[in-house]
């Protein structure tokens, strides 16, 4: 084989040696589309499942030594549909009315806490070292060559073949059988399907047990492809779906199809044309370096920004959703003033209560930690504003307090610049970036808004960070991205004490910011805009200028948090901080605490910060009453528990769509409002 | 003289099905037309052609003699151009009164970013005045702190036209308002209108199925059929013409 032939043959090469994974990618995304079709569901826990089913068939066949057959069946064929048919029945089945983004943020919580879930119940582990194989003896090692410029192993046929006859079963399916049609007529309108006598809920079952075998499939296909079993890396290969689904507008499985190929040879020739070009041009390196990574980001992103057609439509509607009953109001709205004068009392008591043990009695573990509920309140509450006021769903909240930690790091280390200074200029850059990027999504909305910013969180992380105006670049790698702590006149915020104080104030501070523009005609605007478009336009509503404000506070906040964690780290810690998956996390923590309320950030906040430490590790009480910081597990759960019950969050809050603090609230301050009531009729 | 609003030649093709055939109206300051026409005339195009909605293919639209073509729908609102919807489309999570406010801070313009960051954000006593005034004329003010989610449809319709009045409209467009409402409904909200439309002045045009709603209210009506203007005139003599009595009424009698 000749190492650099023709332009021509090079190009053949890079579109068969694409094809094998272009066809894994069309499998995921035609079982993604499956899912969207029949149950309305963004299901980005679909790379969760093909995870599992990856891990399943290794554990079977590498650990325990079954032959390939009956690891594939057990993980592909039982395992698989078995998830979906679980995920379907127990969660999305009471979802279907719900609303698209509500939808989607339990599939986020799922992606999460689904590879933990099995990692706990399966007792399994990333393995390193241990060679992946896939399902066809000596599948890495037979070659055959039939052009005559790119050798095909037995792994990359068995991929062609079982994308090429998933695909073809499904085409028979929808064309030839009764529930196929059924599926169809499900995605129009379920409850007009009941109406006409067909089982919505079992067509949607077997839709979903259908896809969920595409996805097993698919992760156990790809899986020698990565070095270990990583479920970050079955993530990435979901995203890649989405962009291939994409292509088809999330209805079409055979654009789908088509796009699941496209990318993958679009990979494979940049692969092989690239590295040749930035040897001309130096400037390249860095996108020539992460451009596999990233670039199905970069597709999904230039398809949702530039083809016109996406997002116009409005997003499926029920006929028959105009007879779900009207949500119920704000719990502020009904509240007693009693009852209101007594919350904010034991609000401020509790915080005193809390706040003067932290002072007097905390060591320095307890101390970081509650600086970090602290920060992460301030971060939180952009996702307030941008989701809660604006009630668009951002996943890149990460990258722009990335871009905050970034940007102290950088003034600081090249400019000496004040540390608070900078972390002003960080959100300012923010705020920059945020409403330049808000310009071409805006016209997008929901779920494409949601994978737009994903899309660009995912492309940051891959390319940007690389840059060493961004990230530092390699030297970072050596001396890390240290960002010292600010020193303001006599006052020295390297003190653990002091940082606190700061942090606190810049809590308050952007608390009273969020309420004066909730309260202000920023808040009533897009409370206007989320109730109806098209009537906040008839009354002269500019919805571009809204959104861009409320993408640049929004982005402004989560740079100004993201300074500030940064600087209570001494270090930008890119990867633990702020990678793309952890604005998931935060997404989906606020929401499912409330994302209406400041009270909902503040809270997602602690829970994150202190949830795991104070309810899993330590005994609250002991701490209190003896202020020691190392204390002996209370209950004997495992950290990455905390992932699991993240997910079981999640899934509440599909149950409860105004948050969790929301609905307690509401709750309690219905029955103490009874109660207040009967007592007053009683008095006269 | 020009007129308030008026369209001149408004043709639209939607994949090579015209919908609406060189459309020509006219609506003069303080004046009530009605547009009437059988379903799929092109009503609907017809009004979402003139709010900017939807951009016709060829034709103009003016406002004040100034060529609003190009404008976007909130820019159209801004300059005098207010609506309603044939289904509702109301604030969720709001009350009455928040819906005129949100519209009179529009209006008046004082809604700049950095007064909301220095507490200035909040409704104003003379907001709110302009507000519980508005919502007195139409009868409602008793309701102006229930959230909107609790409202019957025919009230539902009151508020959306407060909400388009405080944006001081010089033209009010209202779509088909009395569908989804029983004639007893219908008869209170038309008189709701009338009285409103003349204590304020504004234009109206009522693009309505109900005949006895537009014979009643308006002075002047235009008759579509197949996308086309089949007749126009004073209302009474559109509605005796033959012609749109064997296009849309069908065995309608104007007595």
């Amino acid at each position: 084989m000749s190492g650099a032939g023709g332009f021509f043959e090079d190009l053949f090469r890079g579109l068969l040696q694409g094809t094998p994974p272009g066809a894994v990618y069309a499998l995921v995304a035609l079982g993604f589309v499956l899912t969207y079709k029949t149950s309305g569901v963004f299901n980005l826990a679909f790379g969760a499942q093909a995870y599992i089913s990856a891990a399943m068939y290794f554990k079977a066949h590498t650990l325990w030594g079954w032959p390939k057959w009956a690891a594939l069946v057990v993980s592909a064929f039982v395992l698989a549909p078995l998830i979906g048919l679980v995920l379907e029945r127990l969660i999305f089945r009471h979802l279907r009315t719900a609303s698209a983004v509500s939808k989607l943020v339990v599939a986020l919580g799922l992606s999460v806490a689904l590879p933990e879930l099995f990692n706990q119940a399966a007792r399994f582990t990333a393995v390193a070292g241990r060679q992946i194989t896939g399902i066809i003896p000596d599948g890495a090692s037979v070659f055959y060559d039939p052009f005559g410029v790119y050798r095909f192993n037995r792994d990359e046929l068995a991929m062609m073949a079982v994308a090429l006859a998933a695909t073809l079963l499904l085409a028979a399916l929808f064309r030839f059988t009764m529930i196929g049609l059924a599926m169809r007529a499900v995605v129009e309108s379920p409850r007009m399907t009941e109406l006409s006598g067909i089982n919505a809920d079992r067509t949607s079952a077997f839709a979903w047990a259908l896809s969920s075998t595409f996805a097993g499939l698919a992760g156990v296909l790809i899986a020698p492809r990565f070095n270990s079993l990583l479920s970050t890396d079955f993530f990435t290969l979901v995203v890649i779906a989405v962009a291939a689904a994409a292509v088809g507008k999330l209805v079409s499985l055979p654009r789908a199809l088509l796009g699941g190929l496209g990318l993958g040879w679009l990979i494979a020739v940049f692969n092989t044309f690239l590295p040749r070009w930035s040897g001309d041009h130096t400037w390249l390196r860095p996108f020539q370096e992460n451009l596999t990574p990233s670039l199905p980001f970069v597709v999904l992103f230039a398809i949702l920004v530039l083809w016109r057609a996406i997002g116009r439509e409005r997003e499926a509607s029920d006929p028959l959703s105009g007879v779900d009953p009207p949500p119920p109001a704000l719990a502020a709205l009904a509240r007693h003033p009693k009852l209101t004068l007594f919350t904010r009392l034991f609000g401020v008591g509790f915080i005193a209560v809390v706040g003067s043990v932290v002072w007097f009695r905390a060591g320095v573990l307890w101390m970081h930690l509650v600086t970090t509920a602290v920060i992460m309140a301030v971060i939180y509450l952009s996702v307030t504003v941008i989701t809660g006021m604006a009630g668009q769903i951002s996943l890149c909240q990460g990258t722009f307090a990335a871009i905050g930690g970034f940007t102290i790091f950088q003034m600081a280390d090249r400019f000496n610049m004040s540390v608070l200074a900078a972390a002003l200029l960080g959100a300012g850059v923010a705020a920059a970036v945020g409403a330049v990027l808000s310009l071409p999504v805006l016209r997008l909305g929901g779920v494409w808004l949601a994978i737009a910013t994903l899309a660009f969180a995912f492309f940051f992380d891959a390319v940007m960070v690389k840059f060493s105006w961004v990230g530092g670049g390699t030297t970072a790698l050596l001396t890390g991205t240290r960002v010292p702590r600010p020193l303001v006149g006599p006052i020295d915020f390297a003190s653990d004490r002091a940082f606190l104080v700061l942090a606190v104030v810049v809590l308050v501070i952007v608390s009273v910011v969020v309420i004066q523009l909730r309260e202000g005609t920023v808040g009533r605007t897009l409370t206007a805009l989320r109730g109806s478009e098209v009537a906040a336009a008839s009354i002269g509503i500019s919805a571009a200028r809204a959104r861009i404000i409320a993408f640049a506070v929004s982005a402004a906040i989560a740079g100004l948090g993201g300074a500030l964690l940064s600087m209570h780290q001494q270090n930008v810690n890119y990867s633990t901080n702020f990678g793309p998956v952890n604005a998931l996390f935060w997404l989906v923590i606020v929401v499912a605490l409330g994302a209406r309320t400041v009270e909902g950030a503040i809270q997602a906040g602690a829970a994150f910060a202190l949830f795991e430490p104070l309810i899993l590790k330590g005994d609250l009480l002991a701490w209190i009453l003896r202020g020691e910081d190392h204390l002996p597990g209370l209950l004997p759960i495992s950290g990455s528990w905390r992932l699991v019950l993240f997910g079981m969050m999640a899934i509440q809050f599909a149950r409860h769509p105004e948050g969790l603090v929301e609905h307690g609230k509401r709750r309690a301050s219905a029955r103490i409002n009874r109660w207040l009531e009967a007592r007053e009729g009683a008095a006269p | 003289m020009t007129a308030l609003l008026a369209a001149s030649g408004v043709s639209v093709a939607f994949s090579g099905i015209r919908a609406l055939n060189d459309v020509s109206l006219r609506v003069e300051a303080g004046e009530r037309v009605g547009l009437i026409g059988p379903n799929g005339a092109g009503k609907t195009t017809l009004f979402n052609c003139l709010l900017g909605i939807l951009q016709p293919d060829s034709g103009r639209v003016m406002l004040n003699g100034v060529d609003v073509g190009g404008w976007p729908v909130h820019r159209r609102a801004r300059a005098g151009m207010s609506r309603t919807f044939q289904r509702v489309e109301l604030f969720s999570d709001t009350t009455v009164r928040e819906h005129l406010l949100i519209a009179e801070r529009i209006r008046n313009g004082s809604g700049a970013f950095w007064k909301d960051l220095i507490g200035r954000g909040r409704p104003r006593p003379e907001e709110i005045a302009a507000c519980d005034e508005v919502l007195e004329l139409l009868g409602i003010v008793e309701l102006a702190d229930q959230p909107v989610e609790s409202l019957s449809l025919g009230r539902s319709r009151l508020v959306e036209v407060g909400r388009a009045l405080m944006t001081g409209p010089q033209v009010l467009l209202l779509d088909e308002p009395s569908s989804g409402l029983d004639r007893d409904e219908t008869q209170a909200l038309a008189g709701t209108l009338r009285a409103v439309q003349e204590s304020r002045g504004y234009a109206v045009l009522l693009v309505e199925h109900d005949v006895s709603l537009v014979a009643d209210f308006t002075e002047r009506a235009y008759v579509l059929d197949s996308g086309s203007l089949i007749a126009e005139g004073s209302t009474a003599e559109v509605l005796a013409d033959p012609a749109v009595r064997r296009a849309y009424l069908g065995s309608f009698e104007v007595s």
